[in-house]
């Protein structure tokens, strides 16, 4: 806990935070919304600075004790890497089956295949859409499972970063109509959240 | 004499955004509101002539600013600027009664079309 003072987040940054995010989650749940035919429900997404096994206590919205299903996948652009995150309830995937009109057989491969669309739909956009309001082009890594039917905390145990503190960006998803839910988690490296900062700043000016 | 304006979003960099996207040669009165119950209670006290409004906020979202417009038949021309773009959203909003829908992140050429499109903008060439 020695440099907690280099990075930090006052209200006016998470404000901006919040903003920015809502404008680019608002981006990716219009493609989704269109992919599915469906309205998404928008929530105040929530911006945390934390210690980064701290991680589960971001996860705020999703129900811990359910089986999930991840994909981890990360980017970088001007100096500024993270991880985003997409934590699946596996209850959701016979709605989006229905929902993307998929006719295949829904076992683990069938709902890897929908893991994988959905998530790079939702992290490709939400990621690009920061990025634009930012000025910073975010180069994608390939996306990564981290695991099927598992619980929160083994999900986690499989993304080690080697970071200690993260700024966290929580979405939490979920549609109107139909049973599917699922996180979408923002984690930014400690490096960069001072040069983050300094972009927000000069919008905050 | 002046257009009260109120712009009404959570966010405070949101309403600084909207308020330096206002077209500087509109005479107006701008006043602020946190959420939506601070929205509707300003527009009843005439400050929402024209009113900006976000849809995703606490304790009153921008769509029940618009039905408590409707249901006081409170009088407001309401522009929703929002990050929501999804076609049901602008469809839904469009129903109940807004003016026209703004995507967000806004700046002066969007917020100017818009106002002079609806002729709110005084002498614009449209």
């Amino acid at each position: 806990m020695t440099d907690t003072a280099t990075v930090s987040l006052n209200e006016d940054q998470r404000d901006c935070y919040q903003e920015l995010t809502n404008v680019a989650m608002g981006q990716a749940a219009d493609r989704l919304a269109r992919l599915l035919d469906s309205y998404v429900v928008l929530p105040i997404p929530k911006v945390n600075l934390i210690e980064a096994n701290d991680l589960r206590m971001a996860i705020q919205e999703v129900e811990t004790e359910s089986a999930m299903s991840a994909v981890c996948q990360g980017f970088i652009g001007s100096g500024i890497a993270g991880e985003a995150l997409l934590l699946f309830n596996d209850t959701s995937f016979s709605d989006l089956a229905n929902l993307m009109n998929y006719d295949g057989e829904l076992d683990r491969h069938g709902q890897l295949e929908l893991l994988m669309d959905v998530s790079s739909l939702l992290i490709g956009a939400c990621i690009q859409g920061i990025g634009e309001q930012l000025e910073i082009h975010f180069n994608q890594g390939h996306p990564v499972v981290l695991g099927q039917h598992c619980r929160v905390d083994e999900l986690l145990q499989n993304s080690v970063n080697p970071w200690t503190k993260t700024l966290a960006i929580e979405i939490h998803y979920t549609m109107e109509q139909a049973n599917i839910d699922c996180d979408l988690l923002l984690l930014f490296t400690e490096d960069s959240v001072a040069k983050l900062n300094n972009k927000i700043n000069f919008l905050l000016d | 004499m002046a257009t009260n304006v109120l712009i009404c979003d959570d966010s405070s960099f949101a309403r600084k955004q909207m308020a330096r996207a206002i077209p500087k040669e509109w005479d107006v009165e701008v006043h602020f509101a946190g959420d939506g119950v601070e929205g509707v209670q300003a527009i009843r006290e005439g400050k929402g002539e024209v009113v900006f409004l976000d849809l995703t906020m606490p304790n009153l979202d921008g769509y029940g600013v618009l039905e408590a417009i409707r249901k006081e038949d409170l009088p407001a021309m309401v522009i929703v600027v929002s990050g929501d773009i999804q076609p049901d959203a602008q469809e839904r909003v469009k129903k109940l009664g807004a003016m026209a829908f703004i995507k967000k992140p806004i700046d002066s050429d969007k917020a100017r079309e818009v106002l002079s499109e609806y002729g709110i903008l005084p002498g614009a060439v449209s």
